[in-house]
């Protein structure tokens, strides 16, 4: 089962199986020890973060820059998923993709938060005009 | 006349390319689409949930939109597709 665990240096969090061997963050060696979900609430509540449309924009485009896809050129297209994922979160609580329905199985919808795991998903794999199932993400073109 | 439900999200491109396409449809063949919004609509998108295990396996396991389902016969197609496709669909 998936756990959390803290960096015992600099409190940053890791929610998985096993913790990295170095902090991301502080770089220190073997550093994280597990945590309780108390624990981990508590020190995720250090830091408010709040994501406008724009930030998840920027945010989307930075996780595309080292990959192979990039966030649709179409920007109207892209307005209105934004428009979906940013209603789902408001109406139902994560930024479920809004050309997928969840299936009230908090675990399975997880998958359909965006970005979703698209790389595996039969629009996507081994097509040249790959893209994710909402078109958010396309292949990049050489 | 044949009826056919159609599953959309209001914020999903895919769907919104599509409704020219259905009004084309239902004027040229006479089917009605019944179009259930689910995003924003919970009784539809219970629906929807409902009928999982058939629209399930032949749309990659999910419930996507646009899905174009007929309840009666339980012949299923999702996603943004040909305008012909479509009404070879419609015809089956």
């Amino acid at each position: 089962m998936k756990t959390y665990w803290r960096c015992f240096v600099c409190n940053d969090i890791h929610y998985g199986f096993r913790p990295p061997e170095i902090c991301p963050t502080c770089k220190v060696k073997n550093a994280y020890v597990e945590v309780t979900s108390e624990e981990y609430r508590k020190v995720g509540s250090l830091t408010t973060v709040e994501f406008a449309k724009a930030d998840f924009r920027t945010a989307i485009e930075a996780f595309a820059a080292p990959n192979e896809f990039e966030v649709n050129p179409d920007r109207a297209k892209v307005e209105m998923l934004l428009e979906g994922i940013f209603n789902n979160e408001r109406n139902h609580g994560l930024k479920y993709c809004p050309c997928r329905l969840t299936s009230k199985n908090f675990e399975e919808d997880l998958k359909l938060v965006c970005p979703c795991n698209f790389l595996v998903h039969e629009t996507y794999q081994g097509r040249e005009d790959g893209e994710c199932w909402c078109g958010l993400f396309v292949r990049r073109k050489p | 006349m044949k009826k056919f439900l159609m599953f959309h999200g209001r914020e999903c491109p895919h769907c919104t390319r599509m409704m020219p396409l259905i009004e084309r449809l239902e004027k040229e063949t006479g089917v009605e689409v019944e179009r259930l919004e689910v995003w924003h609509n919970e009784k539809n998108a219970d629906l929807m949930r409902q009928y999982r295990p058939v629209i399930g396996p032949k749309c990659g396991g999910q419930l996507r939109t646009p899905t174009f389902f007929e309840p009666v016969t339980g012949e299923v197609i999702c996603g943004e597709i040909e305008y012909e496709k479509l009404k070879e669909w419609a015809a089956l």
